[in-house]
């Protein structure tokens, strides 16, 4: 709105004709502001208005109903002594840790594979995207849930090939296993990426290498990583802020409650539990704000250290 | 040229505005009815939400279809969830002054609400008739003012009660002690006979006396009252310290020790159900109005209602609870239609017929006479359970804290944790007060 209310100071007219330029330019301008405007005023109103708000709760105790009150560090200070909260970071950092690097093997050698030229290859491509297209969903996370339960179809084949009975949803040591294999079974996004990646590779460097004498091996890490560095980075990324947003599959697997013992206390799942159960609303976005920073400095780094192991063709590296 | 261009400019900044705004509910459909006399009857829609499971639902639409009879231009719109995430939904629509118009409330949840006048004070309907209480007892008219507002009237009351699966117990060939005089030591002792006989389900799962009951903050409270223990002050001070916690908790520590409770890694996978609605555990402590839901779980018609244990045989101090208290959000547009709804939900016989003692025992007079008590049904068996023990509703119910639907849940975790093994007595007792040091301030 604010936008558009500038509308009226277009000066009045001269009959220079750069300033016609001009004023048509500037018109085009605003009328570009002006279609954008649907997507500024969701940014503004929806997401910029609300992180600010929190910045400003996080320095406050507000409990949803009564007025906040400001407390400064207190909500920052406190965080440092709460078990939860380091239970919290513990997991979380695990999954990012372990589900991130894993997924993205199982994307690549999967997108490797299917890069080899064989009949059915569009059928398996599709099947192998599927999950991730369904992965988010809640409904996928409660049939996670009922196949690794007490007497479900894992703990039954797991009882077959001898290993103890038990259900790994009520196991405290088991419920990240499950949570990592939800993710990596969704590897579907970054395998098509890989597979794009692949084949931008020029076939002719494998050949020169195959001429040189260089091994399947030798063809990957000299050829294939390198190439493949700005894909691997980019997904890399991706997925790590993507790790550490999980939220909708532990809370249902752990049926709201973060558990069995604390196991799948996620972040963003402790966050909800402060705001919205406990009603510490100052608290959850003092946390909030931690995690923006720590995921923003992480990405940072990741850009800084590209320049080292990122290789852009044409750059003569 | 250039008008089209601010037209089109203008249409998509208004069809933005009216996008994001959407998010903020209805915008007020009339002006707030003005009570003057006689009932207003202009057609309008109320927002009714309440917790609980299909069951309950089924009940709650089999009565507001009965209500639609009556005051056919009240529209009333429903909703429900469980309990946790009920609460969840309602103290967001709180911080945005959104609350329904009527809604089932508890105890746990009232003082946090009253803060900044969320709910309606339900006096002024009362006082012109609108809301007819007379067939309360006084306690129960009161349990719901808080700060000379009456923002809650109770539908039912719940008391504790032992839930047992004569079958499981049968099986074991344990014997469940003397009701009348029976202590905790005495029940850990059963709980100890029904684990260790080592039989079990056709489906192969060991069958035990029961789960850990010092895992429910509210069977602390009982047990504090048995002591002779206020649990909460007035001023909502704790009567209650740390060593009083590990006190409670050590009472299980050998079964705990010796695995002769339900384990808990098969509890978490069975939630929301629970080892006595699989039928395998004997015994389950709980409130009375459970017995409906427990026959329906569990597929077992033959459970058995009996006392709880007490510290000193016999002296059980137990209470009513006030329970499925009915209020209406503060900011409804249509205050005399939702005390008109919450009357009819709190003194219409029928209504009383349809729910019988599934919300517990009604607390309306004419509700309570309307409840089917064939002889060997489950509200039958809840009714004469609650006048069985009324002699033993010694204690008044305690003044729940703000907070305290928070530290009831913290208790849930960290005993969760006790169960597992990864967490002492002593740092539940730690934890668990920083925590509710925090959440009562």
């Amino acid at each position: 709105m604010t936008l558009t209310a500038e509308a009226p100071t277009t000066g009045p007219s001269t009959a220079a004709h750069t300033a016609a330029k001009k004023r048509r330019k500037r018109s085009e301008s605003l009328a570009g502001y002006a279609f954008l405007s649907p997507w500024l005023l969701g940014f503004v109103l929806l997401t910029a208005g609300p992180m600010l708000a929190s910045l400003y709760l996080a320095f406050t105790n507000y409990n949803l109903f009564s007025p906040p009150e400001w407390i400064g560090m207190e909500n920052f200070t406190r965080l440092f002594d709460d078990p939860n909260y380091q239970q919290a970071w513990k997991v979380t950092l695990t999954y990012v840790l372990l589900g991130t690097p894993i997924k993205l093997l199982a994307a690549l050698a999967v997108a490797m594979l299917l890069n080899n030229a064989f009949s059915g290859k569009g059928f398996y491509r599709s099947s192998f995207y599927a999950p991730s297209l369904i992965g988010a969903s809640v409904s996928i996370a409660i049939v996670w849930k009922a196949m690794f339960i007490d007497n479900g179809i894992v703990d039954q084949v797991g009882q077959f090939f001898g290993f103890p009975a038990g259900g790994w949803v009520g196991d405290p040591e088991r419920t990240m296993p499950m949570l990592i294999l939800l993710t990596v079974w969704q590897f579907g996004a970054p395998m098509v990426i890989f597979l794009a990646g692949l084949k931008q590779i020029p076939q002719e460097l494998y050949e020169a290498a195959s001429v040189d004498g260089a091994g399947a091996g030798r063809k990957f890490t000299r050829i294939t990583l390198p190439m493949l560095s700005p894909v691997i980075f980019f997904n890399l990324l991706l997925e790590m802020i993507h790790a550490f947003q999980i939220f909708a599959s532990a809370f249902i697997i752990s049926n709201g409650t973060g558990g069995p013992a604390r196991s799948t206390l996620f972040y963003t799942l402790y966050l909800y539990f402060r705001g919205f159960q406990d009603f510490q609303m100052g608290y959850a976005s003092a946390m909030a704000w931690i995690l923006v920073i720590v995921v923003g400095a992480l990405a940072a780094v990741f850009f800084w250290s590209s320049k080292h192991w990122v290789h852009y063709s044409g750059e003569g590296k | 040229m250039k008008r089209t261009l601010w037209k089109t400019a203008a249409v998509a900044a208004v069809a933005a505005l009216a996008l994001t705004a959407c998010s903020s509910g209805d915008s007020g459909e009339a002006e707030p009815t003005a009570t003057s006399s006689g009932p207003d009857t202009s057609p309008v829609t109320l927002n009714f939400t309440w917790w609980g499971n299909d069951d309950r639902a089924a009940r709650y639409n089999e009565a507001l279809a009965l209500f639609k009879e009556k005051y056919p231009y009240i529209t009333v719109q429903t909703s429900f969830a469980a309990f946790p995430d009920y609460w969840t939904a309602r103290s967001t629509e709180a911080a945005g002054k959104a609350l329904p118009d009527v809604m089932q409330f508890d105890l746990s949840y009232l003082r946090e609400f009253n803060q900044n006048g969320q709910l309606l004070d339900l006096q002024e309907w009362v006082d012109n008739g609108t809301i007819d209480l007379a067939g309360f007892d006084e306690t129960l008219t009161t349990a719901g003012v808080l700060e000379d507002k009456m923002i809650g009237i109770p539908t039912s009351t719940n008391t504790f009660a032992m839930f047992q699966n004569p079958n499981v117990i049968e099986q074991t060939g344990a014997t469940f002690p003397d009701e009348a005089d029976y202590t905790w030591e005495d029940y850990n002792e059963f709980i100890a006979e029904v684990s260790g006989a080592g039989e079990a389900t056709a489906d192969g799962y060991a069958l035990y006396g029961a789960v850990d009951y010092t895992g429910t903050f509210w069977f602390f409270i009982q047990w504090l009252l048995q002591k002779g223990i206020t649990p909460f002050e007035e001023d909502g001070t704790f009567g209650f310290d740390e060593a009083d916690v590990t006190e409670f908790l050590d009472l299980t520590a050998d079964l705990r020790a010796d695995k002769l409770v339900y384990p808990v890694d098969r509890g978490v996978s069975l939630a929301p159900k629970g080892g006595f609605t699989v039928n395998e555990t004997a015994s389950e402590m709980s409130w009375d109005n459970f017995l409906a839901g427990y026959v329906a779980d569990s597929g077992t018609d033959n459970l058995a209602m009996a006392q709880i244990p007490s510290i000193e045989p016999g002296e059980k101090a137990l209470f009513f609870k006030p329970s499925m208290l009915l209020s209406a959000g503060a900011n409804t547009e249509y205050p005399e239609q939702a005390a008109t709804l919450i009357n009819f939900l709190l003194t219409d016989p029928e209504v009383g017929t349809i729910f019988g003692t599934s919300k517990g025992v009604p607390a309306d007079a004419d509700q309570r006479a309307a409840v089917d008590t064939t002889e060997g049904s489950v509200d039958a068996q809840v009714i004469a359970y609650e006048e069985k023990v009324a002699e033993q509703v010694t204690e008044s119910t305690p003044i729940p804290v703000k907070g305290f639907g928070t530290i009831e849940s913290k208790w849930r975790t960290l005993a969760e944790e006790l169960a597992y093994g990864t967490l002492t007595v002593d740092e539940f007792a730690e934890q668990w007060f920083a925590e509710a040091e925090l959440s009562t301030m």
